[in-house]
């Protein structure tokens, strides 16, 4: 018997090595195992969805595909921004055990693992984002994912991807500086005094053909790299055609979040369409933004998600052509929601009213026919032990949501209470003492509680407490806190004793 | 005294205070508009985010210097043998920075949100040519700035003493915006480890 081997056997046994390496996943593959297909369109708040109600026709395409699926009418994001809300929708977990507070953190080290990505590892997994923030996440997570697909994958032509190359470690910040240095964009002025005037020029002559379809400009990720939801449809079917089965994928698309860029097919389509929307209350964190501007920044962002829509039918069609919808679980969903009231518009804002926290959840799974209506209150962490139950795998101890109805074998606890969080300025280090909005849902009373914020200092409060009845008031006009004092004094000691319990560790 | 040299060639001294010539204007400006945005970014990240902001502000800036500085030196060959090289030295550096005034005055529109006056826009709409009309103002006003000091530099010995008391100036300043850019450089390196 040759004991030794030549350079040719070498060689040949060096080529399979890859395949050996990756062999044992797909050999302990679960066969017949459905794939998961997990859609997010960035600020879409279900307020502003004709879906659930709105009465400007925002998304006919996803109202038509509903008919077919299971919709969430009251479902919550962790969060009312990027950071927070994707993080427990990625963990399965509430704010204060992620502890992804500020806007470019990631997740607490301590529980880096606990994430959807690391559940599904008998799957392929491949995630993609635009969003900056959101990728800061994934980032985190890469070591649990088998495809990590890098942001400016699906960006227009850009001058822009040597900051991932040179500054990986650091991407976010140095984007953004290198964003304020050299791109003038709408702001019409930029750190750099010379070469700004020469980026603009070689990056427009870049995306020219595109301009005529987008007259509020080509979508973009903080006004840096320009996108279409075309092209990311497009790449996302591509890729998921030819991923191995069962796959999970994570896709967390920008549209409708702003600036809000709608394509020319939409552009105008709610311009002077008599639509008045209700008149409510300023809010103590108002920006003081006048009713004419909401009103066209309103118009504006519903325009930018008839684009979403339209795009998400696009991408449903195909999996559905394709085969794949007969054996993938899809899910649309969004990481928190958008506010244009109150004198507010977007989604940096302390104020936790309903448009920006209330977000869509839809699940398509292989064979429904029909639409099924789920009316009590949900939350993004339900959806990590709601996927792992749907694929017959494990339910971690560390996940904090429970089984979505229908899926449960019993309902939801009629006293479940769930959690949104805003603690921007908080270090994941400290206890949630200042400057933090928290809202607890519970049957059909939603608390507001605001502590150490300076815009209730001014009004010498140290906090602020606003109670909601929101089966009979979901606009939240009318603030209970003191007509319904004794319920609004039991939620605040039940959040306050929440909020005690969770800041024990780091007090 | 002032020396004459015939030589196209730059002497160290002459190119290090070009060098800082071309940068003051990009640092002071760059660290303008960077601490402009501190307080958004600290209330949106935290303030080391925005210390890496302003730190790669600064590191973007000594980049764009150099192409300021390699542009100039590249121009200096087009100046006549004729003139000293501290008469070239002094005019380029000069000129580097009337460049960057009209630049930053170009941005400041933009930034204090200031429009010109609706009867410029009028007589603008009702002329035949509005676009010849604003290239032709705007060179009036660019032509003397450029070719006053230019002349006082070349022909005179006390607009040449004059620029270079100036210039002595600036790129002392300079110098300190140079150790910023190093600081700024390490928290970059830092960030990135």
């Amino acid at each position: 018997m040759k004991k030794t081997i030549n350079r040719r056997d070498f060689l040949k046994l060096a080529g399979l090595l890859p395949l050996g390496l990756a062999a044992p996943r797909f050999i302990q593959t679960p066969k017949g195992q459905k794939n998961v297909v997990i859609l997010i369109f960035d600020a879409l708040s279900a307020y502003h969805m004709s879906l659930y109600g709105y009465s400007r026709e925002t998304t006919p395409n996803i109202a038509k595909l509903a008919e077919r699926a299971l919709v969430y009418n009251k479902h919550y994001a962790g969060g009312n921004y990027t950071t927070t809300g994707t993080a427990s929708l990625l963990t399965g977990t509430n704010p204060w055990t992620h502890r992804a507070f500020q806007i470019d953190g990631g997740v607490a080290e301590s529980v880096a693992t606990h994430n959807i990505f690391n559940v599904f590892h008998n799957y392929y997994r491949l995630a993609y984002t635009h969003n900056l923030f959101a990728n800061v996440l994934l980032k985190q997570f890469q070591n649990n994912m088998d495809d990590w697909i890098p942001r400016n994958r699906l960006f227009l032509g850009s001058y822009s991807g040597f900051i991932q190359t040179l500054f990986g470690n650091d991407e976010d910040t140095a984007s953004i500086s290198w964003g304020r240095n050299i791109k003038i964009e709408e702001a019409g002025y930029a750190y750099s005094l010379f070469l700004s005037h020469i980026y603009q020029p070689l990056q427009n002559s870049k995306v020219k053909n595109i301009n005529a379809q987008f007259p509020r400009g080509i979508p973009t990720s903080n006004y840096e790299d320009n996108f279409t939801l075309e092209q990311a449809v497009s790449w996302i079917s591509g890729r998921l055609t030819a991923a191995p089965q069962p796959f999970f994928g994570y896709f967390h698309l920008l549209p409708p979040h702003a600036p809000y860029r709608t394509s020319s097919e939409f552009y105008g389509r709610f311009r002077a369409d008599g639509f008045t929307p209700k008149e409510k209350p300023i809010d103590v964190f108002t920006e003081h933004k006048d009713k004419n501007d909401l009103s066209r920044r309103r118009m504006e962002y519903d325009e930018f998600i008839l684009y979403a829509d339209k795009e998400f039918g696009r991408l449903y069609n195909y999996l559905e052509s394709s085969g794949l919808l007969e054996n993938t679980l899809l899910v649309l969903t969004s990481d928190h929601g958008e506010m244009i009231e109150r004198g507010i518009v977007g989604h940096m804002t302390n104020a936790l009213h309903q448009p920006v926290i209330r977000i869509p959840l839809l699940i398509f799974e292989p064979g429904r026919k029909t639409r099924l209506d789920i009316n009590t209150a949900t939350s993004a962490i339900d959806l990590l032990p709601t996927l792992l139950h749907l694929t017959n795998q494990t339910i971690p101890n560390w996940a904090e949501g429970i089984i979505l109805p229908p899926f449960a074998s019993a309902a939801p606890a009629p006293d479940r209470k769930i959690y949104v969080m805003r603690a921007i300025k908080n270090a994941p280090d400290q206890p949630l003492t200042t400057s933090v909005s928290t809202t607890m849902i519970k049957g059909i009373y939603k608390i507001h509680y605001y502590i150490g914020y300076p815009e209730l200092k001014k009004r010498g409060q140290d906090e602020l407490v606003k109670l909601f009845d929101i089966e009979a008031d979901p606009e939240e006009l009318v603030d209970l806190s003191l007509a319904r004092k004794e319920i609004a004094n039991q939620l605040l000691g039940e959040l306050k004793a929440k909020l005690a319990e969770v800041n024990k560790p780091y007090l | 005294m002032i020396t004459l040299s015939n030589s196209r060639y730059y002497r160290k001294q002459e190119l290090w205070s070009l060098f800082l010539m071309c940068a003051f204007p990009l640092y002071f400006w760059t660290l303008l508009l960077a601490f402009r945005d501190v307080s958004w970014l600290t209330e949106r990240t935290n303030a080391w985010d925005a210390v890496g902001v302003v730190s790669y502000g600064m590191v973007f800036a000594s980049v764009e210097s150099v192409i300021v500085f390699i542009i100039a030196v590249l121009l200096g060959f087009l100046v006549s043998r004729s003139w000293s090289g501290e008469r070239r030295g002094a005019l380029l550096g000069v000129l580097a920075l009337i460049a960057s005034l009209w630049a930053t005055a170009d941005q400041l529109y933009f930034l204090w949100g200031t429009p010109l006056p609706a009867w410029i826009f009028q007589i603008l709409v009702k002329s035949a040519h509005p676009v010849r009309i604003i290239y032709g103002v705007l060179l009036a006003l660019v032509a003397p700035t450029v070719i006053l000091p230019a002349y006082f530099i070349l022909q005179t010995d006390k607009g040449l003493q004059a620029a270079q008391n100036f210039i002595e100036r600036i790129t002392l300043l300079s110098m300190l915006y140079l150790f910023s850019a190093f600081a700024g450089l390490v928290v970059v390196i830092i960030r990135n480890i």
